[in-house]
C-alpha cells in the first residue's frame, strides 16, 4: 500500500455537473405501454420496490391511465441500477432529476 | 395449456408434450426479434450514451439468460417441472420478452389491442402466440404473488 497521499488532479477532479448529478435526487419513471399485462407491472413494483399490493396496484393504474408514474425516488446511483432492473423486467422506463 | 400449481410454497408447471413443442415453435420464432426501441433511460443524451455503452450490453444478457431458462425447461422432457422463485420470475420475465415482440410485430399500439384488433390481426399466428403467451404469463404471475 503506497504511504503517499494522493495528489489531486485538477483535470479529473469532479465538476460541479458532476457533483450536481451525484447530489441530486432522481425520479423512476415508469411509462405505459400497450402490451406489458397490468398484473406483471403490479409484480415487478411490488419485487423491485417492496411496494405493498394496494400501493403498487395504484401505481400501475397510474400508469396505465396517465402515461407514466413516479414509482420511486432516490440517489442516482441507485435510481439508474433501478431503472435497469426494470428494463431487465421489460418495462419501460427512465429516471430524471427531481425538480 | 399449461397447468400451474403451487404446493408448500414452490412453483410447479405442467407442459406435456404437445404444448412444450407448441411453446418452443413460439420462443424459436420470437426470441431473436426486437421487442421495440433500445432501452431508453436518460433524456440527457451523454448520460444516455453512457447507459447504452455499459448497461444496455448486460440487459441483453440477462434476456438470453432468462430465454435460455425457458428453453432449458422445454428441452427436458419432463411435464411437470418444478421452479424455484427465481426460475418462475426468469419465465416471467422470458414471457414478457417474448410479448413484446409478439406486439411488434404486430405493431400494436392501442391499449386495448385484445378487442381492437383488425380481423386480419386477429388471424395471424402471432397475434395468436400472444394470447397463448399472456395466459401463461398470468398464470405464473398469480402463482408468483399467491
Amino acid at each position: 500500500m503506497s504511504t503517499v497521499a494522493p495528489v489531486r488532479d485538477p483535470a479529473v477532479a469532479p465538476s460541479k455537473r458532476d457533483q450536481w448529478l451525484r447530489d441530486a435526487r432522481w425520479n423512476v419513471v415508469v411509462w405505459n405501454d400497450p402490451i406489458t399485462l397490468m398484473s406483471y407491472v403490479v409484480l415487478v413494483l411490488r419485487r423491485l420496490f417492496g411496494h405493498d399490493f394496494q400501493t403498487a396496484t395504484s401505481l400501475m393504474l397510474q400508469v396505465h391511465n396517465d402515461g407514466k408514474a413516479v414509482v420511486a425516488t432516490q440517489p442516482r446511483e441507485q435510481a439508474e441500477a433501478s431503472v435497469s432492473q426494470l428494463h431487465t423486467f421489460g418495462l419501460q422506463a427512465t429516471l430524471a432529476r427531481e425538480d | 395449456m399449461a397447468e400451474i400449481r403451487k404446493q408448500r410454497g414452490r412453483i410447479q408447471l405442467r407442459l406435456d408434450a404437445e404444448e412444450r413443442t407448441a411453446l418452443g415453435s413460439i420462443v424459436n420464432r420470437l426470441a431473436k426479434q426486437p421487442v421495440g426501441t433500445a432501452p431508453h433511460a436518460y433524456e440527457e443524451p451523454a448520460l444516455q450514451a453512457e447507459y447504452e455503452k455499459w448497461v444496455v450490453p448486460e440487459l441483453e444478457i440477462a434476456r438470453d439468460a432468462d430465454v435460455a431458462v425457458v428453453r432449458k425447461c422445454l428441452s427436458s422432457g419432463e411435464d411437470v417441472t418444478p421452479l424455484t422463485e427465481a426460475h418462475a420470475l426468469a419465465w416471467v420475465r422470458a414471457l414478457n420478452q417474448l410479448r413484446l415482440a409478439a406486439g411488434n410485430l404486430l405493431h400494436l399500439s392501442d391499449d386495448d389491442w385484445s378487442s381492437a384488433a383488425s380481423s386480419e390481426v386477429r388471424e395471424s399466428e402471432e397475434f395468436r402466440m400472444l394470447l397463448a403467451l399472456s395466459l401463461l404469463q398470468e398464470e405464473l404471475v398469480a402463482a408468483l404473488e399467491s
